[in-house]
């Protein structure tokens, strides 16, 4: 027992007791159980499983209070109808904008940001962090933070534009087949039954084992291979909106394909579509990670995350964080897409009704 | 205290909030209500009156994100909103039963009917499940459900509608509860099936002496089902008085809009001479969706100027002609006609001008327009499209439009569907027909939407468009005070085939077509005695019968 | 039944149909091969006599048509030919590993189904509770790491730190059982960690949306208790949805094997078709990509042929 011990239990109890006060039942339920698992983490894991509990505690906190700050923040900036929009939004939403705001951020001003360049080798291989280094250095001796933030600008990049052109590709075919109708969205939806009977991974390498490992190349395979999810979605949210009788109306006046899709169907759809564009990306992004981690991706000297865990992997087992630093990266930002997402996912179903 | 033996059901300051955008928005508003034994109570009111959460109220039960925030609901003694919810969950399906709108959607599509049916009574162990079983079928019987011992050991989607309803209220009666809550039962079901079922429903409340409440939008169906008729209007109560009272003199003003509606009716024009040539004419067309035929041998003309409606039950093809019309799909068989010219029969395929000729006016204003084009745009297209007009001249043309189906131009000039009420909308889809200038406008429904009111004021709109533009309409409706009130001339349909038509004043005076007869004497009628009058004339035992033959 | 019998022979028509056009995708996709496969084992530096000899040895002389139905034809009865590297038969290659993928993916899927669909039940039934929330945000993390990340914290906490699982998985002929269930235990977790995430959200949406059906309402409103509503009206309305989950999700599982063999250095098929990548063995990846594809379709397969035989409305017909 010592002061940390007591403050801990001090702290949970206290905590639960104003809860329990002030009638928050779910808060007193997490609070409580958390102090009864305390009891046997505590008995368990020693202290050390205690202060681990307070450092995640203290991290989510400071999560969401950057989360908390960024929205108001954000409130503050917009115009009304957004900022009502805004004001609704959970912590778990704005703490994925910040971090996307951030990433952004990271990426477009890389070459400012990041101390060194992004071949440069400046010391030995894995050396470790010191005052010029904030991470060590990787196998060859180059700054991991700068390899970090180019990262932001090359993987992320690499997956925005795969992301487009699958996007694009999917959009506008999508949007013909619901219009058209017949024998096209026929011959479309069995093609991209096919297409999306192979699983994308595989079907990524099947592409890269032939045509080799080129940028342009594997930005092209991609934006085909997730074209198709884009496809079922726009046809299926440009099919509810082409059973609308506006949609009759206009065909009925002799209006032609295109302005259909730009004036009528399009304006209805952006909600979805915006959501599925995150949704998308996030798929290509963690495809185009786990592609450089098996070293068919963005080839080196040029940083990239996945690779980066690849080369770095070997300190792991020397019980080095090292290499989970570039897949954090990627965690974080995936799951920040997809907190914004759900969010956006849940205001549209929740206006619908 | 005697009285308060009578008393069943008694609702006091009920108020119900429904939560929305992540507040608590207060949807019923302090009601009161007080239901005897053995009596039956119409709850009437548009949609969004809060008829329906009430009714749930009422057997203590509020949907998922509603909740009684405030007043009493007791039955026969027993405090509802206050009482734990285990103990009000054995009153339901026990004492207190629910009749829900859609039959189709509300019986569990895994089991049988009367598995189902059999689930309460065993469940609270007031009968075995043979017994049950046996007590379904006698059930059966009595709403005269054709086969009634077998019916029951079908799959409800093995059932039709209406008799999915009967057997629904079967099933409320399996426990022979106190009270009974019918929400919109025939609603959803066309006029001559809803006949059947509303006497069945009335004769077996009689029979066991049940109390209900009958919830529906339909003042002439409340009038044949209740003793007391209580008004509601946007989750307050507006007045109850017992049904005849209420039919013959209304207080408040709201009501008397309700029974006031019907009185627009005008008269008849005169026939245009033979030979003149009509604006649309329908040429032994035969229409099919892929290998179903739904059209057979159609054939009628619409002349310039009047008014042709075509009444039918759904399914009998009535819209499906409008879209051979439309060119939305080609006839297998016939001709369209405009002018006397053929037009080619996908619309694809017909010159801008010919589009311009006939347009269309739809039953869903909400899915009509466009919600994120504004107004302006969308009465503007068709007037830039077919006309050419741009700039100032499109912008006085939209004016003038808004200004026909009177609505302020300044105030709706740039606004979006959604800020929009209903029949300003239906006015809006109006606005956009009549922006192309053409001569023959089909009207789906326009009306059937609508709250009575509102509907009215559509139909004296298009009747003063007409006389000031010299329109021909085809209306299509299942309505038929619609159709007396607008109609020159009327075509009855059935199955895909004309039936019987002619001028209004020959259809509405028999002798009938035996369907047009059965079409017109299932309408329900403002009259409380009107059931028993038809049923008599009709013969219990035959209700309907000439609907399936 | 008639119907039904007719319906599932349609499916499985079609699937295999499917199947075939996949092949001829397969096949197709190294004939777009720039130059040959031939051009591309050698290299540049190879002289014309050396190409010539190589492309007789294939049997690249003879019409795509052909070399496809011979393929083919080997692929239906096992025989994918000989691997361009080492000479030897892909199928005695494959066949080892491709059981080893499987006993993985099982050994995955026989924690993660069954856990999923009760915590995504449980889900369904708290949501809108703090409990609901807690879980959205952790299954939504979990989605959204790559395989690598949690399978590198898993060996960094539970293999490096505290030594409690190997951090590679070895195979050999002599382990037992449950040996074999604790080497293969880390990365079996790992993808029971993502599945687990992806089958919950998706067991929780379609179980809320059936709770929201008018007869689940009507079930209440007949004074059922809540677990009978459940057991009685839900359940068996609620097969066809998480039969689709749960063939989706292994199918899901069969793709991310891949990733986690690798981090794993597991001697499966996924890792040996990142091999065959890497090194260009075309015959190799060919029966990978089949393998894999056939067994995505199947699982798709058994899914619609699942919530075929469970519709009531197809099982009645009228």
């Amino acid at each position: 027992m010592n002061y940390f011990v007591i403050v801990y239990y001090a702290l949970l109890i206290g905590g639960s007791c104003l809860a329990a006060y002030f009638k928050r039942r779910e808060i007193f339920l997490a609070l409580f159980s958390l102090t009864l698992a305390s009891f046997v983490m505590g008995i368990v894991g020693g202290q050390d499983a205690l202060w681990a509990v307070s450092i995640a505690a203290g991290l989510l906190a400071l999560a969401g209070g950057t989360a908390y700050a960024f929205r108001e923040f954000l409130v503050i900036i917009s115009g009304t109808q957004t900022a009502k929009a805004l004001r609704t939004a959970p912590l778990t939403a704005s703490f994925g904008m910040f971090v996307i705001f951030t990433y952004a951020v990271l990426g477009i001003f890389a070459p400012v940001i990041a101390p060194f360049g992004e071949g440069e080798v400046i010391s030995q291989s894995f050396a470790p962090a010191d005052e010029n280094m904030l991470l060590g250095a990787d196998q060859l001796g180059r700054d991991l933070f700068s390899r970090i933030v180019y990262g932001a600008r090359n993987t992320v990049g690499l997956a925005l534009v795969a992301t487009m052109i699958a996007f694009v590709i999917g959009v506008l075919l999508g949007m013909v087949a619901a219009v058209k109708g017949g024998w096209f969205d026929q011959l479309m939806g069995r093609i991209i039954d096919v297409v999306m009977s192979i699983p994308g991974l595989i079907f990524a390498l099947l592409l890269l084992s032939i045509f080799g490992t080129n940028l342009i190349i594997l930005v092209i395979i991609i934006g085909i291979i997730y074209a198709p999810r884009v496809f079922r979605l726009t046809r299926a949210v440009a099919g509810n909106v082409v059973v609308m009788d506006y949609i009759e109306a206009a065909s009925l006046r002799g209006e032609g394909m295109w302005y259909l899709i730009r004036k009528e169907i399009l304006p209805n759809s952006t909600a979805p579509l915006i959501a599925e564009f995150g949704l998308e990306f996030c798929f290509v992004f963690l495809l185009v990670a786990g592609l450089s981690f098996l070293g068919l991706g963005i080839q080196p000297p040029t940083a990239d995350w996945g690779s980066m865990v690849r080369e770095n992997a070997t300190l792991i087992s020397f019980g080095e964080i090292t290499p989970l630093i570039p897949a954090a990266a990627i965690a974080l930002l995936t799951v920040s897409v997809n907190f914004v997402v759900d969010w956006m996912l849940f205001r549209s179903s929740g206006l619908k009704e | 205290m005697a009285d308060d033996k009578r008393v069943l059901l008694k609702i006091q300051g009920l108020r119900i909030e429904g939560y929305s955008d992540e507040k608590w928005i207060e949807i019923v508003h302090g009601v009161d209500l007080t239901l005897n034994r053995g009596e039956v109570l119409g709850l009437i009111g548009e949609s969004g009156a809060g008829k329906s959460t009430i009714g749930l109220a009422a057997m203590g039960f509020a949907r998922d994100g509603c909740r009684i925030s405030a007043g009493s609901v007791e039955f026969d003694g027993m405090e509802l909103t206050t009482t734990a919810e285990s103990d009000r969950r054995v009153l339901r399906g026990s004492r207190i039963a629910y009749v829900a709108q859609s039959a189709a959607a509300s019986f569990n599509p895994a089991h049988k009917l009367i598995d189902q049916h059999t689930e309460a009574p065993v469940h609270y162990r007031i009968r075995k499940r043979m017994e049950s079983q046996e007590d379904a079928m006698e059930l059966y019987g009595r709403l005269r459900l054709p086969n009634p011992r077998e019916i029951g050991f079908r799959y409800p989607h093995q059932v039709s509608g209406g008799q999915l309803q009967r057997a629904m209220t079967a099933m409320a009666m399996s426990c022979r509860p106190d009270l009974i809550i019918f929400d919109e039962p025939t609603t959803a079901l066309d006029v001559t099936t809803q006949i059947e079922v509303l006497a069945a429903i009335r004769d077996i409340v009689d029979q066991f002496d049940t109390a209900a409440i009958y919830i529906t939008h339909d003042l002439a169906v409340v009038a044949q089902m209740a003793d007391t008729i209580k008004v509601l209007l946007k989750g307050d109560e507006v007045e109850e008085a017992d049904t005849v009272t209420m039919l013959d003199s209304p207080k408040e003003d709201y009501t008397k809009t309700l029974w006031a509606v019907r009185s627009f009716q005008r008269p008849q024009k005169s026939r245009p001479a033979d030979g003149a040539v009509p604006i649309v004419t329908v040429d032994n067309v035969d229409a099919a969706y892929g290998q179903t035929r739904v059209l057979e041998d159609v054939s009628f003309d619409v002349h310039a100027g009047m008014t042709v409606a075509v009444v039918g039950e759904s399914g009998s093809g009535k819209s499906t002609a409008a879209r051979c019309i439309t060119g939305l799909l080609p006839p297998t068989k016939g001709r369209i006609l405009f002018s006397g010219e053929e037009l080619p029969a996908n619309f694809r395929a017909r010159s801008k001008d010919q589009l311009r000729q006939a347009q269309m006016i739809y039953q869903m204003a909400d899915t009509a327009l466009n919600p994120k084009v504004r107004i302006s745009d969308i009465i503007g297209r068709p007037a830039e499209f077919y006309s050419g007009l741009k700039g100032a001249a499109l912008k006085t043309r939209v004016d003038e439009l808004l200004d026909l189906i009177e609505l302020e131009p300044s105030q709706f000039y740039s606004r979006f569907p959604p800020e929009l009420s209903g029949g300003q909308k239906q006015r809006i889809g109006i606005a956009r027909a009549l922006a192309a200038e053409p001569s023959f406008i089909i009207c789906d429904e326009v009306t059937s939407a609508l709250d009575q009111l509102v509907a009215e004021g559509i139909l004296r709109l298009l009747d003063r468009l007409q006389d000031e533009l010299n329109l021909a309409y085809m209306f299509i409706t299942h309505d038929l005070a619609t159709v007396r009130s607008i109609a020159d001339e009327v075509v009855v349909m059935k199955e895909g085939r004309v039936v019987e038509m002619g001028p209004k004043d020959v259809m509405f005076t028999p002798p009938h077509h035996p369907y047009t007869d059965l079409l017109l004497s299932s309408v329900p009628e403002m009259d409380p005695n009107w059931l028993n009058t038809v049923l008599e004339e009709r013969g219990v035992d035959n209700i309907g019968e000439a609907a399936r033959t | 039944m008639g119907d039904v019998t007719r319906i599932i022979i349609t499916r499985l028509g079609l699937g295999l149909l499917t199947l075939l056009v996949i092949s001829v995708l397969i096949f197709g996709a190294v004939e777009l091969l720039p130059g040959d496969i031939a051009q591309a084992v050698l290299g540049q530096g190879a002289t014309e006599d050396n190409l010539r000899a190589l492309r007789t040895e294939l049997g690249l002389d003879r019409s795509a048509p052909v070399r496809y139905f011979d393929w083919l034809s080997g692929a239906i009865v096992g025989d994918f030919g000989l691997s361009l590297l080492t000479q030897s038969s892909v199928t005695d290659t494959i066949a080892p590993r491709f059981a080893n993928t499987l006993f993985l993916a099982g050994y995955a899927a026989v924690i993660a189904v069954p856990v999923a669909i009760i915590l995504g039940v449980i889900v369904a039934l708290l949501r809108n509770t703090l409990f609901d929330r807690v879980a959205n945000v952790a299954t939504l993390t979990s989605i959204s790491s790559p395989e690598f990340f949690l399978g590198y914290i898993l060996i960094l906490y539970f293999s490096v730190k505290t030594g409690m699982f190997p951090a590679i998985a070895k195979l050999s002929d002599d382990l037992t059982f449950f040996e074999l269930l604790e080497r293969t235990f880390l990365p079996a977790l790992t993808m029971v960690l993502v599945v687990v995430a992806h089958m919950m959200r998706m067991t929780r949406a379609a179980i809320i949306n059936l709770l929201a059906s008018p007869y689940i309402e009507m079930a209440r409103l007949k004074g059922t208790p809540a677990w009978k509503v459940i057991a009685r009206h839900a359940l068996p309305n609620a097969w066809a949805p998480i039969i689709n989950v749960v063939a989706l999700n292994l199918a899901y599982l069969i793709t991310g094997v891949v990733l986690v063999e690798v981090v794993f250095v597991y001697p499966g098929i996924g890792q040996l078709l990142v091999d065959a990548v890497t090194k260009r063995d075309f015959p190799v990846v060919q029966a990978c990509c089949l393998i894999f594809a056939a067994t995505f379709i199947l699982l798709n397969l058994a899914a619609d042929v699942g919530a075929i035989l469970t519709n009531p409305r197809l099982r009645h017909p009228k």
